[in-house]
């Protein structure tokens, strides 16, 4: 049995914390992520022939109100980032975090999330982008936290990723 | 010293000044260093030659190892760890390829270390066992059943966490890098809480302190208390340890945490150090860890304080209340158990009963005469008569075992009976004499609980004695007779009788119960004798007269005189015999004289002769006068003696010709 840390990041509201909620085994309550600021869930996947567990991270939204505590970084193996796809703003500020990230842990697998994928109508994030986003070697993937799709996958991609 | 003792073999050869010596120096240098350090030349050589010599280095470190081992397991135990793995692997593929060596080496300690494990364990079972008795009752003790009640803790968990000084409930083992848990203990059996997880969340609470307080990268959280239970964090390099401590532990335990941590760096560093997710190299470390799960229970919070007098004085009382009730509720039960068997006692109605606990018990009821004595049922119920009054009052009961005894008391059956009683009906079977049968007939319907006999099926005897005593109670026996009772119940009768007595027994005797038959063929009836006798002696008497007159002669006079006594017990038996005889007189003449003077001189005879007999009292209806004259003669009529006379012919008419 493999164990990988793993920080779920992005900026506040994108929906990290109800991505990953119907899909980990948790132990501790959302009020974590506002008084310590993480919040740490459980997810066994298998890769291949290995069962994997991922000790999943969910760190605090980066913002105004709440500084990103980067000690919680330290020791992790991959990054699932997630930016709000009917807000554009979020991937922006998703970007300068990755790179701040990068820059104090040094590059690590990541995937990005591309986070409420039902809500076609408001999508603010054109494929072009995501093409561009591409090139530069992100894997990107459209998720929907309520509708839960994609993010098995997500998660699967990932581990693949930090194993390899 | 080894090496010195091998000098002596091994030769050197002098070198004087002047000399040429083989393989000298050609140089001038050469020389004076010859000169100068030969010695310490040879001395190297020598030193080098030893160096290079494997077995001699052996000899060398043999000579000094038990003393390098001594010195150096003073210092902190680092060649413990050095050489655990390599021990450990030794011992572990010598049991993979030859166990039966380590068995027979450990055999004879194999034993004693389990019994002294067994002994530890009961040990320890024991303290548990006497401190739940001391608890049992005390008033602690019944505080803590109730905490344990509202809390819905064992009782004996309470106890345990009561008198807990401290007990190191988890030991998790967290990379410090990766916040990962490689590998967590418990004193608990059974899953507890995802140690994965808690591993996390303690790093992240950890960073969360020291970033929230910038401490700096070195300080760590020590210690943090949360109600009942702190955590100890025991860091190293690159892992570190987590306690989980119920109560208040004493110093020792954190600096055991921190040799523990220790002793894992040396003995994993690389593994720590190179660490990418896979715990499992670290499940061997699991008995360290496991080691610093100690507890330490206080014994005299646990025993001490509770032993004063008042728990022991209300134990006491409730010792004496709980034994009261147990024997109250015995004597409950004996109580009940008695007075439900007698009332299903036939004959025995309970009406009243009354369980005196200081007093006497009282019973009444109904009971029949006939039913078990309830004291008897009393000390079969273990219970003392003497302390129970009866007040029954008597009646016939209707169970049919008791109608039957009570018939069986009236009419003792004999033992060829059998007796039932079926719906009021008293059926009998079996066989029994006439004489038992008889009464039971008449008086059995009599008995309460008895409607009615039904003696079918019942063969009845009839034994000869009381058959001939109904016999000669009905009919007399006469002393001339002797009565038996023969086959096919046949009375035999032998001897003589009278005919009346005779008839009425031909007549009545089959009337009697036992009696079929009769033969009387040996019975002689002395009326019909008489008779026969009487008419016989009449018939053969001649009463003679006087030459033509109707005087009696003397002889004939005799004769007549003697005839009445006859005459009276002819009448007599003829009479018992059922006959009404009539006695012709008939009177005779001689052949001389007229016809016609003949029949009237016979007439007269004849009467004379009745005149006779009425004189000495007989009715003159019992006799017919006949005078039949002279008897016919040819010839010349001679006088004739024998013709002049009277003689008798007894008559029986009407009625039978013969008796």
């Amino acid at each position: 049995m493999i164990q990988k840390k793993v920080c779920l990041l992005g900026t506040s509201g994108v929906g990290k914390t109800s991505l990953v909620a119907q899909f980990v085994h948790s132990m501790f309550s959302e009020k974590y992520l506002t008084t310590v600021g993480v919040k740490i869930d459980k997810k066994n996947l298998r890769v291949g022939e290995e069962d994997v567990t991922l000790m999943i991270w969910d760190l605090a939204g980066d913002d105004d109100f709440q500084r990103l505590q980067t000690s919680y970084l330290r020791g992790t193996s991959g990054f699932l980032f997630v930016a709000d796809g009917t807000r554009a703003v979020t991937l922006d500020l998703l970007i300068e975090l990755k790179a701040r990230v990068e820059t104090s842990m040094g590059a690590a697998p990541f995937i990005l999330a591309l986070n409420k994928a039902d809500l076609a109508a408001q999508w603010e994030i054109d494929e072009a982008r995501i093409a561009g986003l591409a090139t530069e070697g992100w894997h990107v993937i459209k998720t929907s936290a309520k509708e839960g799709e994609h993010v098995e996958e997500a998660f699967a991609e990932l581990a693949h990723r930090m194993l390899n | 010293m080894n090496s010195r003792s091998r000098e002596p073999s091994k030769p050197v050869r002098p070198i004087y000044p002047g000399q040429p010596a083989p393989r000298e120096p050609v140089t001038e240098l050469e020389e004076i260093r010859h000169l100068l350090l030969r010695r310490e030349q040879k001395q190297l050589r020598d030193v080098q030659a030893h160096l290079a010599d494997k077995g001699q280095r052996a000899h060398d470190v043999s000579s000094v190892l038990p003393q390098a081992i001594k010195i150096s397991s003073g210092r902190n135990g680092e060649l413990t760890n050095a050489l655990r793995p390599t021990i450990e692997g030794a011992i572990r593929d010598s049991i993979d390829r030859r166990p039966e060596v380590f068995i027979d080496a450990l055999h004879p300690i194999i034993g004693s270390v389990v019994r002294r494990s067994i002994a530890e364990s009961l040990r320890n079972l024991l303290q548990s066992f006497n401190q739940t008795l001391e608890h049992t009752f005390s008033w602690q003790g019944l505080k803590w059943r109730f905490e344990g009640w509202r809390t819905g803790r064992s009782f004996a968990e309470v106890v345990m966490l009561r008198s807990l000084v401290y007990r190191v409930e988890q030991l998790f083992m967290i990379h410090r890098e990766t916040s990962l848990a490689l590998l967590h203990v418990s004193a608990d059996a059974g899953p507890g809480q995802d140690a994965d997880m808690m591993a996390g969340m303690l790093s992240a609470i950890q960073d969360f302190a020291r970033d929230s307080f910038q401490t700096g990268s070195d300080a760590a959280l020590e210690e943090f208390r949360v109600g009942e239970l702190q955590v100890w964090i025991a860091p190293g390099r690159h892992a570190y340890l987590a306690a989980v401590i119920r109560g208040n532990p004493p110093r020792e335990l954190r600096t055991l945490l921190e040799e523990t941590i220790e002793s894992v760096h040396l003995t994993k560093a690389s593994a720590l150090a190179i660490f990418q997710g896979d715990a499992a190299g670290f499940e061997s470390l699991r008995p360290e860890l496991e080691a610093c799960l100690r507890a330490q229970y206080d014994k005299s919070k646990s025993a001490g304080a509770r032993k004063g007098k008042v728990p022991f004085v209300l134990a006491a009382v409730l010792g004496l209340i709980v034994a009261a009730l147990i024997v109250g509720f015995r004597r409950q039960e004996r109580w009940d158990n008695f007075i439900t068997q007698l009332d299903e006692q036939p004959g025995i109605t309970v009406t009243q009963a009354r369980h005196g606990w200081i007093k006497k018990s009282r019973i009444a009821g109904l009971r029949d005469p006939l039913a078990t004595d309830p004291e008897e049922i009393a000390r079969k119920a273990k219970l003392n008569p003497a302390g129970i009054q009866f007040d029954w009052k008597d009646y016939q009961a209707l169970d049919p075992s008791l109608v039957l005894q009570r018939f069986r008391a009236a009419y003792p059956p004999p033992a060829t009976v059998d007796a039932a009683l079926d719906q009021g009906v008293l059926k009998l079977t079996g066989s029994a004499a006439y004489d038992w049968i008889v009464p039971v007939r008449e008086g059995a319907p009599k008995i309460a609980g008895i409607v009615s006999v039904a003696d079918e099926q019942l063969k009845i005897a009839y034994p000869p004695q009381p058959v001939l005593q109904r016999f000669s109670a009905r009919f007399g026996l006469p002393d001339g007779i002797h009565a038996t009772i023969g086959a096919k119940k046949t009375l035999i009768l032998e001897g003589e009788a009278s005919h009346a007595w005779l008839a009425q027994v031909r007549v009545g005797a089959k009337e009697i119960p036992g009696i079929d038959e009769i033969d009387d063929r040996e019975v002689i009836d002395l009326d019909s004798q008489t008779f026969k006798e009487t008419k016989s002696v009449i018939e053969s008497a001649f009463i003679y007269f006087l030459v033509d007159k109707d005087n009696f002669a003397t002889e004939g006079f005799a004769a007549l005189s003697r005839l009445p006594d006859q005459i009276r017990r002819c009448l007599d038996s003829a009479k018992r015999l059922g006959y009404a005889p009539v006695i012709e007189i008939q009177g005779h003449a001689d052949a001389v004289g007229g016809g016609a003077r003949n029949v009237d001189l016979s007439q007269r005879r004849a009467a004379a002769v009745q005149t006779f007999l009425v004189a000495c009292g007989f009715d003159p209806h019992f006799f017919r006068v006949l005078g039949l004259g002279a008897p016919a003669v040819a010839g010349v009529a001679v006088p004739e003696q024998s013709d002049r006379r009277a003689e008798f012919k007894v008559v029986l008419n009407p009625g039978p010709t013969t008796p």
